[in-house]
């Protein structure tokens, strides 16, 4: 039996198409706090997608994914609440509020100039010591807000107001997310599935032999950066307008140890593993392992959080190429011998 | 491929499974046996439900929980609310504002809360508020920052459901910290120098704000102000610089640097030669002195939200601490115990008393609101303690009311030495200084 | 002016020594399996924790150090055996489980313990004066057991055989299979080395200062930090490194103030990265 349809593997599609129906029609057989949830974990999707062109395609171990995160997501925040510029940079502080599409663009495009400029200075480094420098960065810029308290509002940050979230009711607010979701996964599949991720991939598998054929190993590094920055900051900006609240949570890192736990686990490099990954992590922690929490004897020092990290540990040593992998291989497998063709 | 197609079908089964388990509700149950009593029906209305909401593994969160399942067996023991019983259900923050915002959501919709109370993190506070607008739940909570009740002040219908009861206004710190020096002053120590350690954080700006005038009236010189990051751990060299410059007052402003603990061990170990005290949230945890080995004796400190567990200041209050040492073996965790236990107690008065002026509807969040504002000064509620709410809706402090009394650490136990209606101790000095 | 210098000298040893201890531990492991093990913070404060309670119950502080500290050796070891040593050719996913392992324990950690931090109980307490500036004995222990403990880690390491192999073994894998090492034991080894190299540091951490689930991953940073600073594959890079940014945390928190101490660290450290891309002593790869 044919599984390839104009070059469109059957079997994605099949899955894809459950998924577009689970996901849009999910507000109609689900409680409005689980719909609420599902908007979020969209958003993050985003978060955990983007972090893979980076490191999965491009084979950069970027540690600081938060710091354009961060950046998108304050630029929206400033751009609803420009009133906070009052005091020090007062020209701004009379801007009227942006529209939300720009205000959401606007955080991607400082972030991906961001990612330029950071991607520049650190990409010449290799391997672990760009890791570290990245790591270092969601440090540097959380400080900022400390130390601009007045702007950026501290550890405490501030609100944009109920008007300026993506909708009231949590229904559309939820579908709007899922739209921001659905563009920007299209967006970024486009992008590595083209010749540009087919260079990105080649600096990932051996930057020398990619040099020698002739592909410009820096200009993709820091095209890659800037891609995934610019992503991430859409990501950032979005949740503002969902959550309503920013906060300095967005540059920390809890928030990169759970996408890089969510990227890694589903699989680095696919796309689709750090979608599953992401999924299936963001529930676990938000919302599945919560029914567990009764049956807890009170004396265990065990919690929902515990439970996961256990989780993901076994994954981690049973699934080690990622989750994705063992579910391709799983499909593989069901079709017989027959298809050894990459998925 | 038909095999596959079934197995994505069971995949989807098994989420449509949790969404459905995700609609029953995860509660703590507290027993619901039948009513003896036919309480009048307030729209089909079978029970009153609490929600819980705050950092579960953390002892503040817990604390919460403690307290509030207690008085919810406590009334439920005696009738319940208006004959209903309360149940209670609980929602982890995790600390995170995202998880905060839809635990919150999902208390409040999914759970249908009559009434919200917790909190913990000024910060995840203001995200919650922006729930509680939309879900317009009654929401007796904790947290200090000036930010919550100017909400209140500024946009009253939207945020007119929030009230703090578990503590001051962070301002106060700066109204205590001043008396604490006049009260030090009175008891013969000499105070012109102050070194200040802080939180570099938001809230310690607030405090400092109202606390410089303070001290310049009382003709202070403030001869360092050292901010500190979280998790800031090199004191010796700031408190060896306060020796230095001669500082006769070391004064922490501490909550979320998280180690207190090690600003308590240098001061003790290097013997400085000047007093600790200030708002220092880690010296309020009764493990302190054992956490910290004995350093903390001495230590001087601000409790906030009025109570401590050796020193409680209403009978009601006693009761308490004695009922939660009973049900689970230790003394409340953490002051928000008494927020949360309080919080029980007056969304229960404020019902009744609506109910009995005649209102249809006593349950509705609007009225409950009218009747919490009810308890305002002039009027408290007597309860673990004197709880009352100003027109922003955050606790009033006073003597009489709620004030971050001035406590020491002597010798394994915690005194309040100021002010003297509640005070059960007497200042006593550290051996290595004479003054 | 001249006991400010003291002053930082002396303190900024004390920490610049705990911190070689953690990342001369952390370098260890890296250079020998090329594992980054993200649970090394965890081994840093769990020998305190353990160390703690087993003083509370009576015990003895030295056996209970001593205890604290092999335990830790052990589940290092075991972590190892059971887990890592299945999927170590994956480098990514070591990171994760490590990672994942470090995030539980803390949940752990956190749920039995509380956030608050937890004094270790001195070994000597008292305060002796240096001119004008007053030094807690624990820390002139803390700077002396470090000194001790990493120059007994370089003989052991230059001058024995187990430690000839393990240096074998960092420098080249293949070679050393080839000449008949058994890497496994010397993996083994090696972790139940850096384990107890943090665990140590960790103890003396707990006296000098105080331990809590937060800690962790600020050891793990500054182990990250420093290793690489020091250049990777380098133990004594990691030790000189540690050092200096002992004395920059000093001098920045007495010049710059509190709030700048750690940072400023942080940012000379990436200075120094994008000027030397490959750290201080590092070698190329």
């Amino acid at each position: 039996m044919r599984t390839e349809i104009r070059g469109i593997d059957l079997k994605k599609l099949v899955i894809g198409v459950i998924f577009l129906i689970f996901s849009l029609t999910a507000p109609f057989f689900l409680p409005s706090a689980y719909v609420y949830l599902l908007g979020m974990m969209f958003l993050f999707l985003i978060f955990v997608i983007s972090w893979d062109v980076i490191i999965g395609y491009t084979g950069q171990v970027n540690l600081g994914h938060t710091v354009f995160i961060g950046l998108g997501a304050y630029t929206a925040a400033l751009l609803q609440v420009p009133s906070r510029f009052q005091g020090s940079i007062d020209f701004l502080a009379s801007m009227p509020k942006a529209p939300i599409p720009i205000s959401i663009l606007a955080g991607g495009i400082v972030a991906g100039l961001f990612g330029l400029a950071i991607g520049v200075i650190t990409l010449r480094l290799k391997g672990y010591y760009f890791a570290l420098v990245t790591a270092i960065l969601p440090l540097v810029f959380m400080k900022s807000l400390y130390v601009f308290s007045d702007i950026f509002g501290g550890e405490e940050g501030f609100s944009i107001g109920l008007e300026r979230s993506l909708a009231e009711s949590t229904t559309l607010r939820y579908y709007y997310a899922f739209a921001i979701f659905l563009i920007s996964f299209i967006a970024l599949y486009i992008i590595v599935n083209s010749r540009i991720g087919l260079r990105f991939r080649a600096v990932r598998d051996d930057e020398d032999l990619a040099e020698s054929i002739g592909v410009n190993v820096v200009k993709y590094k820091v095209l890659s950066f800037v891609v995934s920055s610019f992503f991430a900051g859409i990501g950032g900006a979005a949740i503002v307008h969902y959550r309503i609240t920013i906060g300095p949570d967005l540059y920390d890192i809890p928030l990169m140890l759970l996408i890089i736990l969510a990227a890694v686990i589903g699989g680095l490099g696919t796309l689709y593993g750090p979608l599953f990954g992401g999924i299936v992590v963001y529930l676990l922690k938000n919302w599945w392992l919560q029914s567990l929490l009764p049956v807890i004897p009170s004396w265990l020092p065990i919690n929902d959080d515990v439970i996961l990290y256990a989780i993901l540990i076994a994954v981690g040593v049973l699934a080690p190429e990622g989750v994705w992998e063992k579910i391709k291989e799983f499909l593989r497998e069901r079709s017989g011998s027959k298809s050894s063709r990459r998925s | 491929m038909m095999r596959k197609v079934l197995i994505l079908v069971l995949l989807a089964v098994l989420v449509f499974g949790c969404a459905q388990q995700g609609q029953k509700p995860a509660a703590t149950p507290t027993p619901t046996p039948e009513k003896t009593a036919t309480p009048p029906p307030f729209g089909g209305k079978k029970e009153v439900v609490i929600g819980v909401i705050g950092p579960m593994a953390l002892p503040e969160g817990t604390a919460e929980k403690n307290a509030a399942m207690l008085a919810a067996e406590e009334i439920n023991a005696n009738g319940g609310i208006l004959g209903l019983k309360i149940k209670v259900v609980v929602g982890d923050t995790k600390l995170n504002p995202d998880t905060a915002t839809s635990e919150f959501r999902r208390l409040a919709t999914q759970e249908k809360a009559d009434m919200m109370l917790g909190g913990f993190s000024s910060g995840i506070m203001n995200a919650m508020m922006e729930v509680m607008a939309e879900t317009h739940t009654v929401f007796l909570s904790d947290a200090s920052s000036p930010a919550h009740p100017a909400k209140v002040a500024k946009d009253y219908n939207k945020y007119k459901y929030w009230f703090r009861i578990s503590q001051n206004n962070g301002t106060t710190f700066a109204w205590d910290l001043a008396s604490m020096i006049d009260f030090l002053r009175d008891k013969g120590v000499t105070i012109n120098k102050v070194y200040i350690i802080r939180d570099e954080h938001v809230w310690t700006d607030a405090v400092m704000k109202d606390l410089k005038p303070l001290l310049e009236k009382r003709n202070i010189e403030i001869v360092g102000d050292e901010k500190v990051p979280k998790g800031f751990t090199n004191y010796d060299q700031l408190l060896l610089d306060a020796q230095d410059k001669k500082a006769d007052l070391i004064m922490p402003i501490l909550a979320i640097a998280g180690t207190g603990d090690i600003l308590a061990k240098d001061w003790a170990e290097l013997k400085i030669p000047a007093l600790l005290a200030g708002h220092d949230l880690a010296a309020i945890d009764a493990g302190f002195y054992t956490k910290t080995g004995g350093a903390a004796n001495y230590e001087i400190f601000l409790a906030d939200g009025g109570a401590l567990v050796t020193a409680p200041p209403t009978e009601m209050a006693k009761h308490f601490i004695d009922a939660y040492k009973k049900k689970y073996g230790h003394y409340p965790e953490s002051h928000e115990a008494y927020g949360a236990y309080d919080a029980v107690y007056i969304y229960k008065m404020a019902v009744e008393a609506a109910y009995k002026a005649g209102e249809k509807n006593p349950f509705d969040p609007n009225v409950v609101v009218k009747y919490l504002e009810k308890y305002k000064p002039g009027n408290p509620a007597k309860l673990t303690r004197n709880v009352a709410f100003y027109k922003n809706h955050a606790l009033v402090w006073g003597d009489n009311y709620v004030r971050n009394w001035v406590a020491q650490w002597q010798d394994g136990k915690q005194y309040i030495i100021y002010p003297s209606t509640v005070a059960n101790g007497q200042l006593k000095l550290p051996p290595w200084i004479n003054k | 002016m001249i006991d400010v210098a003291v002053r930082i000298l002396l303190y900024g040893a004390v920490i610049g020594g705990i911190w070689a201890l953690v990342a001369s531990g952390f370098s260890l492991i890296f250079g020998v399996a090329r594992i980054l093990n993200f649970a090394h913070g965890i081994f840093f404060i769990l020998a305190a924790y353990i160390g703690i309670v087993l003083i509370q119950s009576g015990i003895n502080s030295y056996l209970s150090t001593f205890a604290g500290i092999v335990i830790v050796g052990g589940f290092a070891v075991g972590i190892y055996l059971g887990l890592l040593s299945k999927i170590k050719d994956h480098e990514v996913m070591v990171i994760i489980v490590t990672l994942a392992i470090a995030l539980l324990v803390e949940q752990i950690l956190i749920l039995i313990f509380g956030e608050h931090g937890l004094s270790y109980p001195d070994f000597i307490s008292g305060v002796v004066r240096i001119g004008m500036t007053p030094i807690t004995y624990d820390r002139i222990v803390a700077f002396v057991v470090a000194i001790v403990v990493l120059t007994l880690l370089e003989v052991f390491i230059h001058k024995t055989n187990t430690g000839k192999m393990i240096l074998a073994s960092s420098q080249n894998y293949e070679g050393a299979l080839l000449v008949g090492i058994d890497v496994d034991r010397i993996f083994v080894i090696t972790m139940f080395l850096s384990a107890v190299l943090a665990g140590v540091g960790g103890v003396l951490y707990g006296q000098v200062f105080a331990v809590s689930p937060a800690v962790s991953l600020k050891a793990l940073i500054f182990a990250f930090a420093i290793v690489i600073l020091g250049g990777l594959g380098s133990i004594k890079g990691s030790i000189v490194a540690a050092f200096i940014i002992g004395y920059i945390t000093t001098i920045a928190n007495q010049f710059l103030g509190a709030q700048w101490s750690e940072f400023t660290a942080l940012l000379i450290i990436i200075a120094i990265l994008v000027i030397k891309p490959t750290g201080l002593f590092g070698v190329e790869e």
